[in-house]
């Protein structure tokens, strides 16, 4: 995707978790607060009560709109919920026009141009700078019509360019800061991970490069400590005993054995065995597939990051993981189920907790379901594989 | 979808965005003043002439607050943002078009644009103030503006409201990003560690493969061919894949009977095993995992061994006093007539270009100690990356 569509929340899926539930509310407090002081402090201008509860009306939707557009149960934020806040700002400025066409003294006290640039910024992190932008202007071109056909002894002296951008400029300067803030998040964003990836890049080869050097091979080596130097003892021996040919056996038995174990396990096996070590939780992983290696790297730190958070702090007691491969009828086929259940510890987590790395999942494109008992938690993944 | 950004960067980088934000605004609106300022000029106002050129010096003055972000930068803007606003405050209460007070969309164009300083510094709190003292320039010049043109004062409405959103989004910014969320998802550090966990896999795996594909045909051959001599070819075969497979030398050494496979060496008395390295670990309290054989150090002299013991435990102390996590990993190999050692943590990691100081510790404590050895350093670091550092020491020496 090329960058100048990218929003902060398709670079980042903590954005949304972040800013919602207090930017959205302070941003829809503040549109509101505004329409009502404004309306209230030009009521004598205000030819048509009516229209004038219909633009705070009006305010009030698009404020709502926008909060609930915002929730992370409803990720991602899409251009078209955008659409919606703008036209229901439109919606109120235009009202507030229509109360008092005519008899505005003031353009100076119209909240309208104010309450579209308020809702621009509060939807800033979800959207890429270029729609911010196109929404400033359009909404500014809207209300630029609705100025310019406006007759009032206030402006009549002035000329109209003059009249027009004092009365857009609210809108169009705070379209113009929430795309600057977009475009910020998404470049400096971007700039640190092609950094970070730099150094990852090299951590996984000095890894993988000190692991190659170090012979350690994990369960590996054990069998490779017998294998080996039988068959090293066999370059000098002049007979090959029976005792010897059953240990041939009983070695490649145990060789084939490791070997089918190895490709039935996954990446997840080994973290499991690490966060056992570090933190001492029990963390057992039953893969009857091996599905879970279609996950990409995002997904992976997602499920990694929920684990490393439930075994520390004494939040779980222990720590089961079911991967499965199921068929479905969607049109991808087939799903492969992570299900995570912790049983709690000393410290059991809220809920909510559980839920925010529900979200983060969901926005990295995994299902996910939380359910809770008084004794435990299920965190259940689901992603589609062809 | 990126991972996003560590909790460390994150709050920096907020504060640039919100800045940058910021200075957009301000150059848009003063952009649409001077455009403004020119449309009356070409009405029949000389003076718009003069008020657009203001305007754009404001513009031109927060460019350059933009680019270097000094307090030197953001106070001059503030100096000459004060002075624009007496100017045009005048302009504006003398000019023709009636304007009752000094509370109007004209004045409260440079008022704004001086709240969206953003200024020097990072976080809500130094955000706030320069708001304030910006809030203060700006009433205070349209006042002697006001005294000036003989105009009614009153405050601006605009810019008081304004100066008060941007104090609440910064304070609602410094509470989300206080709430520890992104700490607690912790997803970069996430991203390493599955990383890590899916290297090892592979590794494991192809260790395992590669050991099937070699030894299991001899093994059957062996298995079957029963009680006998053995065939000359398979003893050729033997020979080459182990050799292969572990070396030539490890295979003359090993081919008069049974050994440890794993490793070409075996840890006899007084070979090092970093000692100094665990012990310091120890006393700091960091769980130090490792990987690979001690027995790898045997092949350096002692006087070189203790040195790279010394400088493993100096890197394991720079972990447990800077990277703010209790766990790294050591990962021992040889090759290439080469001891190394990998030390790795998955903490907070620094910029070694702008972090100088660090890197002034892990020189003299750990790089130039195994120079001396004709040993070398490698760092690499990235803030919510963790460190990796790889030593190398040449085999043999005193």
């Amino acid at each position: 995707m090329r960058t100048d569509r990218l929003a902060p929340q398709d670079v980042d899926p903590i954005v949304p978790l972040a800013s919602s539930s207090i930017l959205q509310h302070v941003a829809g407090t503040a549109a509101c607060v505004t329409a009502v002081v404004l309306t209230a402090a030009h009521w004598s201008e205000v030819d048509s009560p009516l229209a004038a509860i219909m633009a705070i009306a009006f305010v009030v939707i698009s404020a709502i709109a926008a909060t609930v557009g915002t929730r992370p149960s409803r990720a991602p934020f899409t251009p078209e919920r955008l659409w919606v806040v703008i036209v229901f700002s439109l919606g109120g400025a235009v009202a507030e026009y229509l109360s008092t066409v005519g008899n505005n003294q003031f353009v100076y006290d119209d909240f309208g141009p104010v309450v579209i640039g308020i809702m621009m910024v509060s939807v800033a992190p979800y959207c890429s700078w270029t729609t911010l932008l196109s929404g400033g202007v359009l909404s500014g071109a809207v209300l630029a019509v609705l100025v310019a056909g406006a007759p009032s002894d206030a402006w009549q002296d002035l000329p109209t360019a003059v009249v027009v951008l004092v009365f857009v400029a609210p809108t169009v300067v705070a379209s113009s800061a929430a795309a600057g803030y977009s475009w910020a998040i998404v470049h400096i964003t971007l700039a640190w991970q092609r950094k970070a990836n730099q150094v990852l890049l090299q951590r996984d080869a000095e890894l993988r490069a000190g692991l190659a050097r170090s012979s350690d091979h994990g369960r590996v080596a054990v069998l490779r400590r017998e294998v080996l130097p039988f068959l090293a003892s066999m370059l000098t021996a002049e007979r090959v005993s029976v005792t010897d040919a059953a240990r041939a056996r009983q070695l490649a038995d145990a060789l084939r054995s490791t070997l089918r174990d190895e490709i039935a396990t996954t990446w997840l096996s080994d973290l499991a065995a690490d966060l056992e070590r570090r933190h001492g939780v029990p963390v057992e992983v039953v893969e009857t597939d091996t599905a879970v290696a279609v996950l990409h790297d995002d997904q992976r730190a997602a499920l990694a990051a929920l684990l490393n958070w439930l075994a520390v702090d004494d939040r779980a007691a222990s720590i089961r993981i079911d991967v499965t491969r199921e068929d479905t009828e969607l049109s991808r086929g087939r799903v492969v189920r992570i299900s995570v259940e912790a049983l709690f510890g000393a410290q059991p987590p809220a809920r909510r907790a559980i839920e925010r790395f529900a979200a983060v999942a969901r926005a990295l494109g995994l299902a996910a379901e939380v359910s809770t008992s008084r004794q435990n938690v299920t965190v259940e993944f689901r992603h589609g594989i062809s | 979808m990126t991972l996003g950004l560590p909790g460390d960067v994150s709050r920096d980088s907020v504060n640039r965005a919100l800045v940058h934000a910021g200075h957009v605004g301000a150059w848009v609106y003063l952009g649409m003043g001077a455009v403004v300022a020119i449309s009356l000029a070409i009405g029949g106002s000389p003076k718009g002439w003069i008020a657009a050129g203001l305007a754009l010096l404001m513009a031109g003055t927060l460019s350059l607050v933009a680019v270097y972000r000094s307090v030197f930068w953001s106070v001059l803007y503030l100096v000459v943002g004060g002075g624009v606003t007496l100017v045009l405050t005048v302009f504006a209460m003398q000019s023709e078009h009636g304007l009752a007070t000094t509370d109007n969309a004209v004045i409260a164009i440079p008022c704004i644009a001086l709240l969206l300083v953003g200024g020097a510094g990072a976080g809500s709190v130094a955000a706030s103030l320069w708001v304030v003292a910006a809030y203060a320039v700006g009433q205070v010049a349209t006042y002697a503006g006001s005294v000036v043109s003989d105009s009614e004062y009153r405050v601006s409405t605009a810019a008081t409201i304004l100066a008060l959103f941007i104090v609440v989004v910064r304070t609602v910014d410094g509470v989300t990003r206080h709430s520890g969320l992104r700490r607690q998802a912790a997803l970069v550090r996430a991203n390493v560690a599955a990383r890590e966990a899916t290297a090892r896999r592979d590794h494991e795996l192809e260790a395992i493969t590669r050991l099937h594909d070699t030894a299991m045909e001899h093994l059957l051959a062996i298995a079957s061919a029963g009680s006998g001599p053995i065939d000359d070819r398979l003893r050729a075969d033997i020979r080459q894949d182990l050799s292969l497979l572990v070396g030539r030398d490890w295979v003359e050494q090993h081919s008069g009977g049974f050994g440890d496979a794993s490793n070409a060496f075996d840890i006899a008395d007084g070979t090092p095993v970093l000692d100094q390295a665990f012990a310091t670990a120890a006393d700091l309290g960091l769980d130090v995992k490792m990987t690979g054989d001690l027995a790898v150090l045997g092949l350096l002299g002692p006087h070189r061994a203790t040195e790279l013991d010394l400088a493993v435990a100096e890197c394991l102390r720079n972990v447990a006093r800077h990277a703010g996590v209790q766990e790294a990993e050591i990962i021992l190999g040889n090759g290439g007539g080469e001891v190394t050692v990998a030390v790795m943590d998955v903490g907070a990691g620094f910029e070694p270009e702008r972090v100088p100081a660090a890197l002034r510790g892990l020189r003299v404590e750990v790089v130039e100690r195994l120079e001396r050895e004709l040993g070398s350093a490698r760092v690499w670091s990235a803030i919510g990356l963790g460190t990796t550092i790889v030593l190398t020491m040449p085999e043999g020496g005193a």
